[in-house]
């Protein structure tokens, strides 16, 4: 057994905060909330200048070539500074869809490309059928019609898709609405005639939004993986991403801490700094015990990814977990900073909208709940 | 990062399961567990595992170990909690006080104890616990005065849990009062025969049936090579071995249990015409349980692999500590409402669910959030000790 990260990975941690905390401090990610495209050109070229979008993608499709705690580490950093832009869409779910799933025209059309920060992708999932959480809900239609699919149909909650060059669509070419077969994924263009996106305002201040398709033709060429049979790479992208979210989770836990830390020791009331009152270090030993679970549940989860190890358990178990570990992490937050943390410039808001949209994204706590039932063969 | 097991732990692991699925009887795990008394059952099984290769695999060579990682301890209490074994049949001794002889008794203490505990053959009761030194450990008040060639203890102990069946009392006591002194300088740590004259020990009965003990001594004379280490340095050494206890002791596999007599009542137990297991507040709960014990483990296995590599540790057995004992809590409310009315039934009854164990349980549920420090003291050390925020 060992904790320990590698003198690399440790390295990465070091060059993603300082690039993390120049690029994205607090007003900035204020600003980027406002804006329409919600990021900025610098940061994302320096992101690419950095290797970060080719970090996972294999060397001989340009990339870094490494592995899935690596990426860990700097969702972590990322999470940590709630650094706004499509790196997760692109990365986590665009790349590694890709990569497990696409032929190699594909991957030689799409991850240099990527690897390189030269496009956006975005990973359309959801749909306003989703009421509760099940990535099996398809209801968005792909009819063939000679060399082409047509798709129709609502996408929601779908991230970044206002800023994809390419949409992964994920829609269904055969089965009943919510059957595991007869889903198939297709890269479209996002410019695309037929399709129609609008932004939605979140609580997270992410850039998500409804993206309709009206009779979008899509070239057969197009499909990623088998006609019919994408439910095992959804299944493993989705592991992917929603421990990857667990990652950003943790990270943000660890800054809310620093910060809460730092205002123990400065602020002072009846005389003395509050860190002294045992009623606030009780809550900072509640958050400690948080982030220490959220972090380690992650990497033995990421661990496993890596490894090859069936692990769906794990993270259906990561992921409610650190969900509702982040959930009462804001809280208490909130609580050390009471009033000051309650104004709209303070980074603490920032941290608790966005804890609400973590727990969302990529199987709710109950989903996942859910998943760990069936595989403790309660059903 | 590497979460795994190397293949001689592993192998070792499958050879330790098939044991204790033969040997490990309900009647050994409940001397084990609930503290009644280890009786002739217990004993015998913990001969058993040392003649087995079990017992004393990390333990230095010359006292009878092999001297592997103690890694293989860890796999050992681990095992047995998954059996509703809690530990090992004389855990103080194996668990807390050798390794504080080992570090500071002299070369005689060694050779006298340490082969006898890795063997699995003596216990020690612990005594710390005094009626006004429970979280304020440091306040003891019972007086050990030198005397030529011993000590002449006077006092009494509480919630000494297994002072009834041990051979020795680990006891910490006053060896200076300087009022000009800070308390805990003037503390030291004996080991005592259990049933020396002058020592009275009387039944404390807990709320989940088992059994601790207060323990008087009137003028119980100590030969003075039963002193532990320096003279007034006793506090330092019960605090510089708190951590490793706790990672001994604080075993979330020992909940398991509890989840595995839960999945197999669902599953045989209809409602409506429907199997509870299929009912999705049955399921959530359930899968909570499991949930928050993966979490558990890595926050343990986090403290262990500090401890192992002997890496700083300021909070993190502290953090597996309050978790755990808390998550009992939340686990056996859990359970009890998933049995519903027959969550109530004591063991014995025609009608009683999961073997009266959850019953037994929320009862046991208020203690690991008392025993071995409360949840606020160790809530207090995360604090200051593992994060920096200052004293009050």
């Amino acid at each position: 057994m060992d904790f320990n990260f590698t003198d690399e990975q440790n390295m990465l941690r070091e060059s993603a905060r300082g690039f993390c905390e120049k690029m994205s401090p607090m007003d900035f990610v204020l600003e980027m909330e406002k804006d329409e495209k919600g990021y900025t050109p610098e940061l994302w070229n320096g992101m690419a200048e950095l290797g970060w979008m080719g970090l996972i993608i294999p060397e001989e499709y340009g990339g870094i070539g490494l592995g899935f705690l690596d990426l860990i580490v700097l969702l972590e950093e990322m999470g940590r500074m709630c650094v706004p832009g499509p790196y997760f869409s692109t990365v986590v779910c665009g790349a590694l869809a890709i990569m497990n799933a696409g032929n190699e025209d594909q991957k030689t059309e799409y991850l240099p490309k990527i690897a390189g920060g030269e496009l956006v992708f975005s990973l359309a999932l959801t749909e306003p059928c989703m009421t509760r959480y099940d990535p099996a809900c398809i209801s968005v239609s792909a009819n063939k019609n000679g060399d082409d699919y047509v798709i129709n149909g609502t996408k929601l909650f779908v991230n970044d898709a206002h800023a994809a060059d390419f949409i992964i669509c994920v829609a269904r070419t055969g089965g009943v609405i919510d059957a595991k077969e007869g889903i198939t994924l297709f890269i479209v263009d996002a410019k695309a005639p037929g399709i129609t996106i609008t932004p939605l305002k979140t609580l997270g201040g992410d850039k998500q939004a409804e993206v309709v398709f009206e009779n979008v033709k899509v070239p057969a060429t197009q499909v990623l993986g088998e006609v019919g049979a994408a439910w095992p790479v959804i299944e493993k992208v989705f592991q992917y991403a929603a421990v990857g979210k667990c990652a950003e989770m943790a990270g943000g836990a660890m800054r809310v801490l620093e910060l809460a830390l730092d205002y123990c020791h400065q602020r002072v009331q009846f005389g003395k700094p509050i860190g002294m009152f045992q009623a606030v270090q009780h809550l900072c030993a509640n958050m400690a015990i948080n982030l220490n679970g959220s972090k380690f549940i992650t990497y033995k989860t990421s661990w496993m990814l890596d490894e090859g190890t069936p692990c769906m358990a794990q993270v259906a178990a990561t992921k409610a977990w650190v969900s509702q570990a982040y959930k009462k992490f804001v809280i208490l937050g909130h609580q050390v900073f009471a009033g000051t943390g309650f104004m709209v410039e303070h980074e603490m808001p920032m941290y608790s909208r966005r804890a609400r949209a973590a727990e969302l994204a990529f199987g709710d706590i109950n989903y996942h709940c859910a998943v760990m039932a069936k595989e403790m063969d309660l059903s | 990062m590497n979460f795994g097991y190397t293949p001689e732990e592993e192998q070792f692991r499958k050879r330790l399961k098939e044991f204790l699925d033969k040997e490990m009887t309900e009647e050994i795990a409940r001397q084990n567990w609930e503290d009644l008394g280890v009786g002739s059952e217990a004993r015998e099984f913990s001969k058993k595992l040392y003649e087995n290769g079990f017992l004393g695999l990390p333990w230095p060579k010359e006292y009878g170990g092999q001297e592997m990682s103690p890694t293989y301890d860890f796999i050992l209490i681990d095992e047995l909690g998954k059996r509703w074994g809690a530990h090992v049949p004389l855990d103080v001794g194996y668990t807390m006080v050798g390794h504080t002889i080992l570090r500071r008794g002299s070369e005689e203490q060694k050779k006298e104890f340490i082969p006898r505990i890795v063997r699995g053959e003596i216990e020690f009761g612990l005594g710390y616990t005094e009626p006004n030194a429970g979280s304020d450990l440091a306040s003891m008040m019972m007086k050990a005065e030198e005397k030529e060639d011993y000590f002449l203890i006077n006092g009494q102990k509480t919630f000494n849990t297994e002072s009834h069946y041990a051979d020795y009392h680990w006891l910490a006591a006053r060896t200076e009062s300087n009022p000009d002194k800070p308390k805990y300088k003037g503390i030291s740590l004996f080991i005592v025969d259990q049933r020396a004259p002058g020592i009275d020990i009387r039944p404390m009965i807990t709320m989940s049936d088992e059994r601790t003990n207060e323990v008087y001594y009137d003028d119980v004379k100590v030969p003075k090579s039963r002193l532990v280490g320096e003279k007034n340095k006793g506090f330092y050494y019960i605090m510089e071995a708190i951590d490793s206890e706790r990672n001994h002791v604080f075993a979330p596999a020992r909940l398991w249990p509890i989840v595995d007599d839960l999945v197999a009542y669902v599953k045989e137990t209809s409602y409506q015409g429907k199997s509870l297991a299929e009912d999705p507040f049955v399921q959530n709960k359930i899968a909570w349980m499991a949930i928050e014990l993966e979490v558990a483990q890595m926050l343990a296995d986090n403290a262990r692999w500090l401890e192992l590599n002997e890496l700083p540790i300021t909070m993190e057995p502290e953090i597996t500590k309050v978790y755990l004992s808390e998550l009992e809590q939340r686990m056996v409310d859990d359970a009890m409402q998933i049995l519903g009315l027959y969550g109530q039934l004591e063991e014995n009854s025609k009608y009683t669910a999961c073997r009266g164990r959850i019953e037994w349980y929320y009862r046991h549920s208020f203690m690991p959030t008392i025993g071995a420090g409360t949840s606020e003291i160790g809530r207090n050390v995360i604090a200051q000790r593992g994060l920096g925020l200052p004293r009050g």
